[in-house]
Parts: C-alpha cells; structure tokens; sequence
C-alpha cells in the first residue's frame, strides 16, 4: 500500500515514458486514419516508386516475423516513440474515445504488455502461442499532403498453435509508415480481425 | 468419458454433490447437469439480459440469453420493452439472424411469417390455407413468464412463481444502487460497446472466480510484478496480504455476493493508485483546467472502477465500471461479455479515459484467468476419480460471521463465496419449478 499519495502530481516521474500525445487531437487523426483505410475506392493517389514499396514491404515482414518470433523489444523498436495499436471490437472500427476496444496501446502501455508478458508469469502465454502470419494484398499510398508518410493496407492469416489447440486468425491490417531519419517506422497498426464482435479466444499475444 | 453419475439413478442426491466445504466434479462436467441449471436457475430463477441504455431508442432490439434460451429484447414505439423467443411460431427457425439494430417487425426468413417488434404475429403469406383450429391457437412469439427492471437492468425468468425482482436482489440491492451511485445514477450509464470472450469451460467456473480473492497475487503476478517494477506499485497491490487488508467479502442471500474493494482502492486515491493508462496525463490536466479543486479527484476516479466485484447470481457481475454478463453454451462452454459503460453526464475527455481503463484488464488480467479456468476445466474432466472441489478456506476459522443486517461477513480470501452461492444453487436445483413462456396476444 501506498500512503505518501496525497502530494503525487499528475506527471510524475512514475509513469514513464510520459504519454503526453494521446490527446483529442491524436484521436482524430486517427480515425481519419482509420476511415481512409477502410475506403471503398478503387483509385490510391500518391502511389510510391517501386524502391519504396519494396522497402516498406520489407519493413512489414519483418514486423510480422518479429512477432512470430516473441522478439518483443527489437518489434517495438521498428515503432515511433508517439506510437498506437489499436485493435477495433466492431467492424468497421468505431471511434474508440465512445467505444470500448479490443485493445488500444500508447507505447507505454505496449511496454507494459512487454514487461509483463516477460516476467515469465503470464500464464495465458505460458506456454506461448506459436504464430506464423501471412501478409497478402498490399497496398501502399502517401499519407495526404505529406512527403514522409505513407498508409499500408493488407490482409493477414495468423495460424497460431499453442498447449495442442489450433486456430486461424484473420482480417486486414492497417498501418501507418513514417520516414525518420534514415529509417522508416510504425506510427501506428490497426488490427481488424474478421470477428471482433464475436467472442474472442485467448489473444494475449500480440496480433 | 466415463463419468459415474449418482443423477443416473434417478434420485439426486445434492446433498451428496454440493456439501459445506466440498463439491462433486459431476457439477461442472455432466451434461445431464447443465440441461437441468438451464431451467432450474437460467431460466427458473431471475437472469440478467440487458441495460435498458442498449435500447435508447423505439425500434431498438438487441438479442439476449436466458441460458441457452435465445430472446430478442426491444424497444417499441411506446418506448416499453418486450422480451420473446428468437423462435418462429411456425416451424421454429430463428426470425432475428442479427445481434441488434432497429426494426419494427421481425420478417421470419424462411415462409415469411411476419411478427411486430412485440414479438406479435401479423402476416402469414398464403394465410387461406389455414383452418379455424390454427386460428385458434395462440401464435405470437413466446414470452417469459416474468421481465422486470431494476434501475435499468433488465431480468427476466420463466418462472412465474418467483419472487419479486426486488425481493430476489434483496442486500445486493445496496451494493447496486452504490455502483449505479459511481456511474452518477441510474440515468447516466451508457453502454458503449463491448469485448466477449470465449471460454472452454464450465459457467460456474467464471462465477468461482467472480469473488474470489484468494488468486489475485498468484494468479495475476505477472501484472503486479509488471505494475511494481516499472511504477513502484498501485493497482491491486493490496491484494497482496488481502487477509491483513480492509477489504470485505459479503454472502448477501440467494447466492449473490460482493467483495468490496474500496476500502482499500478508495483509501486514499483510486486515482492515483490506477496504473497510467493511454491519455493519463492529457485527461487529468484537462480535469485540474476545467474542475473546481474540490470535484478534482471525483471526476478522477470516476475514470476509475467502482472498487466493487458484486455478483449476482447467477449470470451478472459488477466489476471496476464494467457489466459483465455470463452465458452458458454447454458444460464445457462458456461466453463472457464484458459491457464498458460511459456517463451521460461526463465530457468527451472522461468518457474516453473511462474506454482507456475498462480495456486495461481484460487483456492484462483476465486472459491469465480465463486460461486457469480452462485448465480447471481440464483438469475436472481428466481424472474422473478424483472428485471433490475443495471450498473449505476459511469455513473452519470462525471468520466467517452474520452482521446484523443478515449478511455474512468474512475474509477476502474467504472461500463464502462459493459457499453461499452453492447452497442457492442446490436449493434451486433441488426444487421442481414451474416454467412459463406465453405466445398469447399482448393486451393493448
Ligand atoms: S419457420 Fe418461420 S415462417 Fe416457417
Ligand atoms: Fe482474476
């Protein structure tokens, strides 16, 4: 039991990394995010060069493979620091400062699914589910008015095998890729599972 | 699966099956026993379907479960509420394939039979074909026996000697007006969506866990380890040495139970003792800005859970600012549903903090559980001669005791959870109740 928090202040050093970005307008954006993923169009402006594509492309094989392999740390390496995942319980996605969701990180809240999920005392993963994901029709278009990112749509199956049970998991990914530095990064995953409103099987994973 | 059944014989001993400090392994796997709960408790005693909020508007439906029994439950023009059978009068398909939505007739997909959002037959295609006996048949859609609303929660049961709402609820009655009390009254809660869970057990294994405090430390170690490592402690860490806590486990009659947590969640500050969730710090400047000081650290933790498990049997638990809601499909499974809540009354900024904390356990606490319960599960199935479920912590120390309004008080980690609720569940099962459902026409 705690006793001295009657003078703990708001952003105390407690809580780190702060998450100071999670405001009404990083919402926003993201369901606009959300939205332009989800358009039925037929026509993607800003589509890159092929250079580009196979880079991105890559970036997202080995952000599957990383989970795939439970390499938890070097996965959320490949995020941006004001990072989201966000996995929708209604399809299509609703607006998650009205509607509960499946799940919906901040990159502190990703660390302490890591950290918990690294005690080793986890029991949901213990032992741990085996992933294989597989990534089909990728589509890749520049983020409006913007030079250095770009959004990502694909589908994914996830066979997964763990304590003798197997399941397939499904849907499309959404993602949005940024330029920083040298590198490109992951602003933000959203998980669109086939059957969000449907009940759910022990996902304590990372989809 | 052999699986020896005293039932089999025709005489049922509960009294053998449910004792004082031990039950029979039979209770969760036999499915001879699960046929009988879903009329002598899911549908002969009082069963939670619905938050009235769920159906705001007239024309709103949402289908619902007694049990194994399907409804559909709406909101008609009027704005009052109707529950009946997802089963047509005809030849028993199914007239609603939808989960909910609004509608102002049900058209039965497979010869069309037409029923309105009372569930009132009023189209039948080719209706000459039909004779004055069929005419005289009652052909609405089935209704239970009884459906009540207790401040927005919606009950209904098939029995129509059951005792009145009220009375059934009885000193849970308290424990729900002070969580409906958190929410800002009856008025102010919202459902805002929900995350369901599919479990490969039992439903009473949901309901075992439900009040008990007993698992917390070991069971969700992972989560305290994570919480004390990374911010020096919080949430729940008063789980720790729960016996040595302020922290209560109550029997409140008919099987209902709470374990109130709030003397320890609220000592101090709920608040603050809340792991950050996403947005912590944007929310709680945006409070400090707009609040007065003294309100502060009421709409805070109005962001943060009641500090209540209050269960009442046999379906619905109370839990942070969550409705939870059990459905059993068989004896071997299980769904939950988890109902997130906002207020009516609260901004934008609130509401969203209040999505941020219901999510936080689901993923970060109950998987861990809801894996120990299937593996309990397991565990009853596979070795069928090893047959009793220990429930004797704390009956032999005394600790447990009636307080004046009736009530049994006693430790947190106190098995008097399952206890209480077992012997409810024995006298139910026990009883040959009368079951109702009516398909006449509704008076207008
Ligand atoms: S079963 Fe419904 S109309 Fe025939
Ligand atoms: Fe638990």
């Amino acid at each position: 039991m705690k006793n001295d928090t009657a003078t703990a202040a708001s952003a105390a050093p407690r809580y780190q990394p702060a998450s100071n970005y999670v405001d009404d307008a990083f919402y926003g954006w993201l369901n606009e995010v959300s939205l332009d993923l989800d358009a039925v169009t037929t026509q993607r402006t800003g589509r890159p060069d092929a250079a580009l594509a196979a880079e991105i492309e890559r970036l997202l094989t080995v952000e599957s493979r990383l989970l795939d392999q439970h390499a938890y740390a070097e996965w959320l390496d490949l995020y941006t620091p004001e990072c989201a995942y966000w996995i929708p319980a209604t399809r299509p996605a609703g607006d998650p400062r009205a509607q509960i969701t499946l799940e919906f990180h901040d990159r502190r809240r990703l660390l302490d699914r890591v950290a918990r999920l690294g005690t080793g005392l986890a029991y949901s993963q213990l032992p741990a589910s085996r992933t294989a994901r597989q990534l089909s029709g990728l589509e890749i278009w520049a983020s409006p008015g913007r030079s250095d990112e770009w959004r990502v749509r694909c589908n994914f199956l996830m066979a997964e095998s763990r304590a003798g049970k197997r399941r397939v998991l499904g849907g499309w990914y959404g993602f949005v890729v940024r330029r920083v530095g040298d590198a490109l990064r992951l602003a933000f995953k959203q998980v669109n599972l086939l059957d969000p409103d449907e009940p759910q099987g022990n996902n304590s994973f990372f989809l | 699966m052999n699986d020896p059944l005293p039932l089999a014989a025709g005489s049922p001993s509960w009294d053998w099956l449910i004792q004082d400090d031990r039950v029979h392994r039979t209770i969760y796997t036999d499915p001879s026993i699960f046929a009988r709960e879903m009329n002598n408790i899911f549908a002969a005693t009082w069963v939670y379907l619905l938050h009235e909020s769920e159906l705001p508007e007239p024309g709103d439906f949402r289908r619902a479960w007694m049990g194994t029994r399907e409804l559909i439950v709406t909101r008609d023009e009027a704005r009052a509420l109707h529950v009946f059978a997802n089963r047509c009068s005809h030849r028993g398909a199914t007239v609603c394939r939808e989960p909910g939505g609004k509608a102002s007739s049900f058209t039965c997909p497979y010869h069309g039979w037409k029923y309105d959002n009372r569930g009132q037959l009023f189209g039948i295609p080719g209706k000459t074909a039909y004779g004055a006996e069929f005419k005289a048949r009652d052909m609405h859609l089935a209704r239970p026996a009884q459906v009540a609303s207790y401040k927005g929660f919606v009950f209904a049961t098939l029995n129509p000697d059951a005792p009145p709402l009220e009375t059934h609820l009885g000193a849970a009655a308290p424990f729900l007006d002070e969580w409906i009390e958190h929410q800002g009254g009856a008025d102010n809660i919202m459902v805002g969506g929900a995350q369901r869970f599919h479990l490969e057990c039992n439903w009473k294994m949901v309901f075992d866990n439900a009040g008990d405090g007993y698992h917390v430390p070991f069971s969700h170690q992972s989560l305290l380890q994570m919480t004390n490592a990374r911010y020096g402690g919080g949430d729940m860490s008063y789980f720790a040495d729960a016996d040595r806590s302020r922290m209560k486990l109550y029997a409140l009659g008919n099987g209902h139970t709470v374990i109130d947590q709030r003397p320890d969640m609220y000592g101090n500050s709920a608040w603050e003792q809340q792991r950050p969730q996403p947005g912590r710090e944007v929310f709680e400047a945006h409070v400090r800005a707009t609040v007065a000081d003294a309100d502060a650290k009421r709409v805070l933790e109005s962001a943060v859970g009641a500090g209540m498990n209050l269960n009442i049997f046999p379906n619905l638990l109370l839990i942070g600012n969550q409705i939870q809601v059990v459905q059993p499909l068989n004896a071997g499974g299980t769904t939950m549903h988890w109902h997130a809540t906002r207020r009516r009354d609260a901004d934008d900024a609130l509401n969203t903090m209040r999505m941020r904390t219901q999510e936080d356990f689901p993923i970060m606490g109950e998987m861990d559980d809801a894996g120990n319960f299937e593996e309990c599960h397991r565990g009853l199935v596979n070795f069928p001669e090893d047959e009793w479920i220990d429930i004797s912590r704390h009956h032999e120390t005394g600790q447990d005791v009636a307080d004046e309004e009736g009530r049994i008080v006693g430790p947190v980690t106190s098995e008097l959870h399952l206890r209480a609720y077992y012997a409810q569940w024995k006298r139910l099962m026990a009883a040959e109740p009368t079951l109702r459902a009516s398909k006449s026409r509704i008076a207008r």
